[in-house]
C-alpha cells in the first residue's frame, strides 16, 4: 500500500433493531485501502460483507465510527449530500443487476447522468461511449430482458461509472453468472481498474477470483474483521 | 434532475401502466367534466338572463308608483325598502303628473302603464288575458320582437299585436298567417242604462250587477317573438298589445284591480303606474330624486339587478360544489394510484437512488406523474365537459322547439372556464402527489433493493 488511502474506516459499526433485539451486523472495522487498489472483500454470508458495501456506497450509515473518502467525511453527510455521493463518488453493481426493466440498456446508462442534470445530447453520447467501453455498443437498444446475465451485468458496470467515479463498488458481481462470465466481469473490473486508476472494491466468495485478481483482501466474521491481506 | 427529464419519466411510467393511467385519467376527465358543463351551465344562465334583461330595455327603466300606501306585490313578510316609504298619499298618477316627470331632463319618455283584463278571441278560439296599452314609440324602440308583420306605427292605428304564445293557444299554428286576421276583444264596463233599476239585494248577493260586455274588433298587424326564458321581463311578457289612441274606443271599467280603488284619494284614481325611460343609466339617481320630490315611489331594476347577479353567483357555487363532489373522488384515485404505483416501483426506487437520486428527484418524477395524469385527465374532461353540454343542450333545444321555444344556448363556454379546468385540475393532482411523491423520497434504498 504506496499510494494515500482514498478510503479509510475507523471503528465502523452498524447495528440493526430486529424487534426489540439489537443485531450487530458491524463491529469496530478500522481499515484503509489505497487509490487504484483492487480490493476484495470475503466472507460467509451474513458476515456483514454487504453492510460494509452499503455503508462505503453511501446507501446506508453507520451506527458508529466514520467513512472518509478522498478526504471527506462519508459518514455524516445529510441524505442530499449523501445522494451527492452516490451519483458522482462512488458507482455500484449488484449480484442481481438492478437494471431498470422498462428501460433499454443505454436508457439504464443515462439514469445516473439524468440526476447529474447531463443535456440529453451529451447523455446519449457518453452512454453510448461507456457501453462501447464494456463491448455492448451493439446491444444498446436492448432491454434487460433482452441481455444475458453477463451482458446485464456489463451494462451495470457501465452505468456504474457514467458519471466518472474514482471507486467502483461491486457487491458480489459474479453470484448470478457462470464461471466463465463471472471471470469475464471480474476481468472487466480489473481491466478497468488497471486503466483508469480506478478504485475496486468487491464483495465476492469465489476464492479463485479473488486470488487472481485482487491486490487487497479483507476476510470478515461475524461484522468484524478477522484478516486483511495486502499482495503486490 | 431537469424538468424535461422528469416529464420524460413521467410520460415513461405513465404510457407503461396504460390501463390504470386511462382508469384514473378517466376519473379525473369525469369530474372535470362534470365541473365544467354545470359552470358553463351556470355562465350561460346568467348570460342569457342578462341578455334578456338588457335587450328588454328594463335597465333603462324607473317605474313610478303613486305616493302612500303600496300594493304588496313583494313578500309582505319583508320590512319594506327606505325609498318605498318616501311617497306622499297625495300624490296622484294622472296626465298631468306624467307629463312632469316626461319634462325631468334625462327622461327620453314617461307613459302610464295600463292593462286591463279582457276575453280575446280568434275565430271562435277564447281566452282571458290582459291587454297591455302601448303607446307606438315604445313599442318601436323597444327589444319586444316583432317577429312576423309589424308594429303599430301611430298610436291611433285600428290593429293590435299579438305573441306568438296567445296565437297557439288561439288555434293559430302559423304566425305568418295569422297577419290580418280579426281579433276580437270583449271587454267590460257599466252599462249605465241599468243603473236606474238597479236590484240591490241582487247585486249584494252578487247577481244583476249593472255591468256589460262588449265585443270590439281589431286586425292582427304583428305577431311577437318568443323569446328565451318568455322573452325575460318587460313588453315581449305580454300577449295583446294595443296603442293608447285606439284602446280608448274600447269602454272598459276604469280601474282592473280593487288595490286601485283603495289608493283613490278624493276621487282622484290616477294610474297604477307610470314607465319612465331613461336616455342613459347614468342619470337614474338624477331622475329618481326629482320624480320622489313629487311625491312618487320609484321602483328601478338596474338596483335589483345586482341582487339578481349575486344570486347566480350562489347557483355557480352550489353547481361547482356538486362538480367539487366528482373531483374529490378523481383526487383520491390519482392518490391510490401513486401509492400503488410506490409499491409496485419499490426496488427501482431503489435503483435509482443507488445510482444517484436524491429524495428531490424521486419526489420530482412521483410529482411530475400525477400531475400528468391532472393534466391528460383534465384536458379530456374539457373536451368532454364540453360535448355532453352541446348534447344536453341539443336535446333541451329539441324538446322546447316542440312548444314553439326558438334555440338558445343554455351552456357559455367562455375561454376561462377551460383554461381554469385544466389549472384547477393540475392542482389537484399535484397537491393529490404530495403524499405519495414525499412517501416515495423516504424509500430506504438499502431495503428496496434487497426487496424482490
Amino acid at each position: 500500500m504506496n499510494a494515500p488511502p482514498i478510503i479509510q474506516t475507523r471503528s465502523l459499526a452498524k447495528t440493526y433493531l430486529i424487534g426489540d433485539v439489537r443485531v450487530a451486523a458491524l463491529e469496530d472495522v478500522t481499515l484503509a485501502f489505497g487509490e487504484g487498489r483492487f480490493v476484495a472483500i470475503t466472507g460467509a454470508s451474513g458476515s456483514g460483507k454487504s453492510t460494509l458495501l452499503n455503508l462505503l456506497g453511501g446507501l446506508d450509515t453507520p451506527t458508529a465510527g466514520t467513512i472518509e473518502v478522498d478526504g471527506a467525511l462519508i459518514s455524516t453527510l445529510d441524505r442530499d449530500a449523501l445522494a451527492r455521493y452516490r451519483r458522482f463518488g462512488a458507482g455500484m453493481i449488484f449480484q442481481s443487476f438492478n437494471l431498470i426493466p422498462s428501460r433499454t440498456a443505454l436508457e439504464n446508462v443515462e439514469l445516473p447522468l439524468i440526476f447529474a442534470n447531463v443535456d440529453k445530447r451529451e447523455r446519449k453520447r457518453r452512454a453510448a461511449e461507456l457501453l462501447a467501453k464494456v463491448g455492448l455498443a451493439h446491444r444498446a437498444g436492448h432491454r434487460p430482458a433482452e441481455l444475458s446475465g453477463g451482458e446485464q451485468q456489463r451494462v451495470a458496470v457501465a452505468r456504474a461509472l457514467a458519471n466518472g467515479p474514482r471507486l467502483l463498488l461491486a457487491d458480489e458481481p459474479t453470484g448470478n453468472l457462470d464461471s466463465r462470465t463471472a471471470r469475464e466481469i471480474v476481468g472487466l473490473l480489473a481491466e478497468l481498474n488497471r486503466g483508469r486508476r480506478l478504485t475496486v472494491i468487491m464483495v465476492s466468495h469465489e476464492e479463485s477470483l479473488v486470488r487472481e485478481f485482487a491486490h487487497d483482501v479483507v476476510r470478515l466474521r461475524d461484522g468484524r474483521v478477522v484478516a486483511a491481506e495486502s499482495r503486490a | 434532475m431537469k424538468f424535461a427529464a422528469g416529464v420524460e419519466f413521467a410520460l415513461a411510467s405513465l404510457r407503461k401502466r396504460r390501463l390504470r393511467t386511462f382508469l384514473t385519467a378517466s376519473g379525473v376527465m369525469i369530474g372535470i367534466g362534470a365541473l365544467v358543463s354545470m359552470i358553463s351551465f351556470g355562465q350561460g344562465m346568467q348570460k342569457n338572463v342578462t341578455a334578456a334583461f338588457k335587450a328588454s330595455d328594463l335597465f333603462n327603466t324607473i317605474v313610478v308608483m303613486p305616493g302612500g300606501g303600496l300594493i304588496p306585490f313583494d313578500d309582505p313578510d319583508r320590512g319594506p325598502r327606505p325609498e318605498e316609504k318616501a311617497g306622499r298619499a297625495d300624490a296622484v298618477l294622472d296626465d298631468a303628473a306624467v307629463a312632469g316627470i316626461a319634462r325631468i331632463p334625462g327622461v327620453r319618455m314617461a307613459y302610464p302603464d295600463i292593462s286591463f283584463p279582457a276575453q280575446v278571441g280568434l275565430e271562435g278560439e277564447e281566452e282571458l288575458r290582459l291587454v297591455r296599452v302601448i303607446p307606438a314609440a315604445v313599442l318601436a324602440s323597444n327589444a319586444a320582437q316583432v317577429r312576423w308583420g309589424k308594429a303599430f306605427a301611430s298610436d291611433d292605428e285600428e290593429g293590435v299585436v299579438v305573441s306568438r304564445t296567445l296565437l297557439r293557444r288561439l288555434g293559430a299554428a302559423d304566425p305568418a298567417a295569422a297577419v290580418g286576421k280579426t281579433l276580437r276583444i270583449t271587454s267590460v264596463s257599466i252599462d249605465f242604462s241599468r243603473l236606474a233599476s238597479l236590484d240591490l239585494a241582487a247585486l249584494f248577493s252578487g247577481r244583476g250587477l249593472p255591468v256589460d260586455r262588449e265585443g270590439y274588433d281589431f286586425p292582427i298587424v304583428g305577431v311577437l317573438e318568443v323569446g328565451a326564458f318568455g322573452g325575460g321581463p318587460g313588453l315581449a311578457q305580454n300577449d295583446i298589445l294595443i296603442p293608447p289612441g285606439t284602446s280608448g274606443r274600447i269602454k272598459r271599467l276604469p280601474f282592473s284591480s280593487l288595490w286601485d280603488l283603495l289608493r283613490m284619494r278624493d276621487g282622484r284614481l290616477g294610474y297604477s303606474a307610470v314607465s319612465v325611460k331613461l336616455g342613459s343609466l347614468r342619470d337614474l339617481e338624477a331622475v329618481r330624486s326629482r320624480v320622489r320630490e313629487m311625491g312618487f315611489t320609484t321602483f328601478a331594476l338596474a338596483d335589483q339587478f345586482e341582487e339578481i347577479t349575486k344570486a347566480f353567483y350562489v347557483m355557480d357555487m352550489v353547481l361547482a360544489a356538486v362538480g367539487m363532489i366528482a373531483i374529490v373522488v378523481a383526487a383520491l384515485g390519482i392518490v391510490n394510484t401513486m401509492v400503488m404505483s410506490i409499491l409496485e416501483r419499490f426496488r427501482e426506487i431503489g435503483v435509482m437512488k443507488a445510482v444517484g437520486a436524491g429524495d428531490g428527484d424521486i419526489r420530482k418524477i412521483f410529482f411530475f406523474e400525477s400531475g400528468a395524469l391532472g393534466l391528460i385527465g383534465g384536458a379530456a374532461g374539457c373536451a368532454l365537459g364540453w360535448a355532453t353540454s352541446l348534447i344536453i343542450n341539443r336535446v333541451i333545444n329539441f324538446i322546447l322547439a316542440r312548444q314553439g321555444m326558438p334555440p338558445i344556448d343554455y351552456f357559455a363556454f367562455p375561454l376561462w372556464i377551460f383554461v381554469g379546468a385544466v389549472a384547477f385540475s393540475l392542482l389537484v393532482s399535484l397537491v393529490s402527489g404530495i403524499y405519495p411523491a414525499r412517501r416515495a423520497a423516504r424509500v430506504d434504498p438499502v431495503v428496496a433493493l434487497r426487496h424482490d
